[in-house]
C-alpha cells in the first residue's frame, strides 16, 4: 500500500490563525463554503487544524497557506506553515505591493516629522485631555 | 409566493447547474479579495454575488475563501497543488470578463469534459438490471411488451408455480 503523499485530503489550505499558545504550532480555522440542502445557499463551514509553525513567526489573526505534511507529524499536526499570506497589520497589497489597510494604502499619510505646528498644538491639547486625573477616595 | 432574498434565482439547482467554469484538478484554494464599496470593485461584487456559488457547485473540492476591505484593490488568488500561485487583478472589470478569463486560465476545455463524460458512460453497461442507483432498471417487468409484474397484474395459471408443480405432480401420479 504506497502512499505518495500526504496522509490527509487537504493538499493546500489558506485560514486565519486563531491560537499560537502551543509551542511551534499554530492553530488555524479554516472555512469552506457548504451549500444548505434545502436553503441552496452556501455558508461558511469552519474547521481547525494544527499546523507546525518551527519559527513561531505567526500571530493571532494572520491569514496563512498550509501545506500537508507527507506523513502526520503527532497525532493532530498534520500540516506546516507554508507561507503567510496577510500579516495582521501589516497587509502588502500584492498588485501595487505597498502596504495598505482597508481600503487605503498607508504610503502616502504623513509621517510626524512633517507636522505643522498648528497640528503639534492641536495633538498637545487633545493629549491634556486624555490625562487621568487621581481622583480621591 | 415568491422566493425571498434579492435575487433568489442563485439558490435555484438549474442556476447553479448552469455554472461553466470547471476548474482544472490542480487548482485546490481560491481567495477573492474585494472591497463592499467603490466602483473599482463593482465588477468583482457583482462576481462573488452571481458567480461564486455556480463555481463552488461545480467544483466541491475547491475551497473558497472570500476577504473584504483588506486592500484598495480588488484580485482573484488561486493557490495551485504543484506550489503555483495565481494572482488575477480583477479592477475595473466586469462579471463576465472575471469569469471569461478564470475559465480560460484555469477551467477544463471542453474536449476534456466531453472526455470525461464519456469515461463516466463507460463504466456503466446499459444492458443490465439492479438498484436503480448503478443501473437503468430494476426488473424486465419495467419494459413494455414483457411480462407485467405480478404485484400489480396477477400471472395466468400457467405460468405459477404451484399450478406446475400440481400438473407434474398429477403426470407422475
Amino acid at each position: 500500500m504506497s502512499v505518495p503523499r500526504a496522509a490527509v485530503h487537504a493538499k493546500w489550505i489558506v485560514g486565519k490563525v486563531i491560537g499560537t499558545k502551543m509551542q511551534k504550532t499554530a492553530k488555524v480555522r479554516v472555512t469552506r463554503l457548504v451549500l444548505d440542502p434545502y436553503l441552496l445557499k452556501f455558508f461558511n463551514k469552519r474547521k481547525t487544524y494544527f499546523a507546525h509553525d518551527p519559527l513561531q513567526q505567526c500571530v493571532v489573526g494572520d491569514i496563512v497557506l498550509l501545506k500537508a505534511l507527507p506523513e502526520r507529524r503527532s497525532k493532530h499536526v498534520k500540516h506546516e506553515l507554508a507561507e503567510i499570506v496577510f500579516k495582521v497589520g501589516n497587509v502588502i497589497d500584492p498588485i501595487t505591493g505597498k502596504p495598505c489597510a482597508g481600503t487605503r494604502f498607508l504610503e502616502n499619510l504623513p509621517d510626524s516629522e512633517n507636522l505643522t505646528e498648528a497640528d503639534t498644538t492641536y495633538l498637545s491639547e487633545k493629549l491634556q485631555e486624555l490625562k487621568v486625573c487621581s481622583t480621591d477616595k | 409566493m415568491p422566493m425571498k432574498g434579492r435575487f433568489p434565482v442563485r439558490r435555484t439547482l438549474q442556476y447553479l447547474s448552469q455554472g461553466d467554469v470547471i476548474f482544472k484538478s490542480s487548482v485546490k484554494v481560491m481567495t477573492v479579495n474585494y472591497n463592499t464599496a467603490g466602483e473599482r470593485s463593482e465588477g468583482a461584487r457583482k462576481f462573488v454575488f452571481f458567480t461564486i456559488p455556480q463555481i463552488q457547485y461545480k467544483n466541491p473540492w475547491v475551497q473558497i475563501m472570500l476577504f473584504r476591505n483588506m486592500t484598495p484593490s480588488p484580485f482573484l488568488r488561486f493557490y495551485l497543488d504543484n506550489g503555483e500561485q495565481v494572482l488575477v487583478d480583477v479592477e475595473e472589470k466586469t462579471n463576465k470578463e472575471i469569469t471569461e478569463h478564470i475559465k480560460k486560465i484555469l477551467g477544463k476545455s471542453q474536449e476534456t469534459l466531453e472526455k470525461e463524460e464519456r469515461e463516466k458512460k463507460k463504466l456503466s453497461h446499459p444492458a443490465t438490471f439492479g438498484h436503480k442507483k448503478y443501473h437503468l432498471r430494476e426488473c424486465m417487468c419495467e419494459i413494455e411488451g414483457q411480462v407485467p409484474c405480478p404485484a400489480f397484474v396477477p400471472l395466468p395459471k400457467e405460468m405459477r408455480g404451484k399450478y406446475k408443480a400440481a400438473t407434474k405432480n398429477e403426470a407422475s401420479a
